[in-house]
């Protein structure tokens, strides 16, 4: 699998940036658009921002706490601005600006192509893609932790799709890959950074991913066509509170609560909305008071079916992209990979009972 | 249309809910546009017979505001519970975890007849809640949301889901992450996250989440190396009244 990655690299035109060359290019990009990357937040964290000190861009960081979805769904969105006495309202203007998402994780850019999925199926959904417009991406190679586990749902390391440019860590600096005619057109216009022309002399490597998914990923969904019913539900509802931290931080979740909010001098108000979680208490209570999915076992259920199966049965693909922000952000250290394999254990155990 | 006639009263408690509203300063006007105060002791001397919306502080904790709170719900058409103390008991509920003959003694020493005194219990133990507006100190968007929603006329939408949401949605670093306590995972949110925001951690003051997972909260503070012990005494400060 890994050397078709190979041959795809070492046919690329590729330049060697130092460090330098890369705040440069960081500059030379602040000319073109906003762009976004990450930064150190807090003690041990990151955050994806807007970059204004380009010597504060972090090249290698695990993971961001939110990820890339704040920018096209942000946590809190106002819809509509409304008038109570006119009965009018008026959407807010999107600003239209090119965005410029520096040092993306593979598994980040995939988490926005199934968004972008999500989001234009049936009626599309304006306020994200208005917001999605205008953006290109340029990835970076990232060594995996302990909660990473792309590789086990299909995503590698250096899986290009989606952006424009690669940089691949290499001594003293990055190897910079023209992965489209976009990525080809900006370091033309940069014009800095030595040409490598000789063939790769080192491997694009699978990196070694700590965590890992028991079974291929193609066998997933007739793992999950089995587990509906399993007792693996139960014993993560156990240790589970029901924070909803790994919803909430999720990259391909997009569900949202709309709420209204009117001034004090009750007339004008604003109607928003706001990231929601599935594992939350009101997610599922409808009106009269019934709650079609009121224990934590059924809502943690609920929460890997998304993943694995009712949007993968219509897309085709995986909606877990193997970033590890649900297994990391856990307060009760739940571990997704955990549950995937013990389903699996559980799911062979049904298998072998059959055949006997 | 009339304004709405609003009265405040206190019982068991510091007065900081009622002292935080008096705090609403740039608002204060409009919010005067909108209602009649009729009876607010802490701010005003005037009294009323009969309430649209009446806020109530505090927890009940003696005969006597059994008495009054029955007397204030009877003139009232809707009841609102204000801050910790009134929603759930509060800090005040913690006296209920000891013998009450060894409070009262340990308060009132040898004056302990002249206080009579009874355990703790929110309001909604003595009489019909319509509806609540948690925290230590009360949440103040929390409460403008429903004392909006009730000028309009309207059901305000009540939070009932973890601080943890609101924390995320505000992309703050984890407080335990920081090898900080937190309770943050199993208590109401509303506030905005206002203590992890801003270097501190989540104490419970708005009480726990309905249909909490105990046991799980207890295990997940385990994991951050908080005994069992020490897990139930945190939990307890602001739930004495809603955990076992």
């Amino acid at each position: 699998m890994y050397s078709e990655n190979i041959i795809k690299f070492d046919q690329m035109k590729r330049y060697f940036f130092d460090q330098d060359t890369s705040i440069k290019f960081l500059e030379y990009l602040i000319g073109k658009g906003t762009v976004i990357a990450p930064h150190k937040k807090g003690e041990t964290s990151y955050s994806f921002k807007k970059v204004d000190d380009v010597n504060e861009v972090v090249f290698d960081y695990s993971r961001t706490i939110q990820p890339l979805k704040k920018f096209f769904l942000p946590p809190q969105e106002t819809l509509l601005n409304f008038n109570l006495t006119d009965n009018s309202f008026s959407e807010p203007e999107v600003v239209e600006e090119k965005k410029i998402f520096f040092a993306i994780h593979s598994y980040e850019m995939q988490s926005i192509r199934r968004l972008d999925y999500s989001f234009t199926k049936g009626n599309p959904e304006s306020n994200y893609l208005s917001k999605r417009e205008n953006s290109c991406f340029i990835g970076i190679s990232f060594e995996p932790d302990e909660w990473h586990f792309s590789k086990s749902v299909g995503i590698e390391i250096e899986k290009l799709e989606g952006f424009c440019l690669f940089f691949e860590p290499v001594e003293n600096g990055h190897l910079v890959f023209e992965v489209n005619e976009t990525g080809r057109e900006m370091l033309s216009e940069f014009g800095a950074g030595v040409l490598v022309d000789t063939p790769l002399d080192f491997e694009i490597t699978d990196k070694h991913f700590k965590a890992k998914i028991k079974y291929h990923y193609n066998r997933l969904p007739q793992v999950f066509e089995h587990v509906y019913h399993s007792k693996v539900w139960d014993k993560v509802a156990e240790k589970c509170v029901g924070c909803g931290t790994c919803n909430l931080l999720c990259a391909t979740c997009y569900c949202f609560d709309v709420r209204d909010e009117v001034d004090l001098n009750m007339i004008n108000g604003k109607r928003e909305r706001f990231w929601d979680s599935c594992m939350l208490n009101s997610f599922a209570e409808v009106a009269g008071g019934d709650d079609f999915r009121d224990k934590l076992s059924f809502r943690t259920r609920h929460r890997l079916f998304r993943k694995f199966k009712y949007i993968t049965e219509e897309s085709g693909e995986l909606q877990c992209v193997g970033c590890g922000r649900c297994s990391r952000f856990c307060p009760a250290q739940i571990n997704i990979v955990d549950i995937i394999n013990d389903l699996i254990v559980d799911y062979t155990e049904q298998q072998e009972k059959q055949v006997i | 249309m009339s304004k709405p006639r609003v009265a405040f009263f206190d019982f068991t408690s510091c007065e900081g809910c009622q002292l935080n509203k008096l705090n609403f300063e740039n608002d204060l006007l409009d919010i005067l546009e909108l209602v009649d105060i009729v009876e607010f002791r802490e701010a005003m001397d005037d009294r009323a017979d009969e309430y649209d919306i009446a806020f109530i502080e505090g927890s009940i904790s003696t005969p006597t505001c059994v008495e009054r709170i029955h007397d204030i719900r009877r003139r009232s058409k809707i009841l609102v519970a204000l801050g910790s103390c009134a929603v759930s008991g509060g800090i005040n509920a913690m006296k209920n975890l000891y013998p009450p003959e060894w409070v009262k003694e340990t308060v009132y020493g040898e004056d302990k007849y002249l206080f009579p005194s009874i355990p703790v219990q929110p309001v909604s133990a003595i009489v019909k809640v319509d509806y609540e507006v948690r925290g230590c100190p009360m949440s103040t968007p929390e409460y403008l949301h429903i004392f909006k929603s009730l000028v309009l006329g309207r059901k305000p939408e009540i939070i009932d889901y973890a601080v943890c949401v609101e924390c995320k949605q505000k992309e703050n670093e984890c407080v335990l992450d920081k090898g900080m306590f937190c309770l943050g995972p199993v208590t109401r949110a509303g506030c905005g996250a206002i203590c992890p925001s801003n270097g501190q951690y989540c104490t419970g003051c708005r009480g726990l989440v309905s249909n909490v997972n105990e046991n799980g909260a207890i295990e997940m503070l385990k994991l951050h190396n908080l005994s069992t012990h020490e897990a139930m005494k945190r939990m307890k400060m602001y739930c004495a009244n809603e955990i076992d």
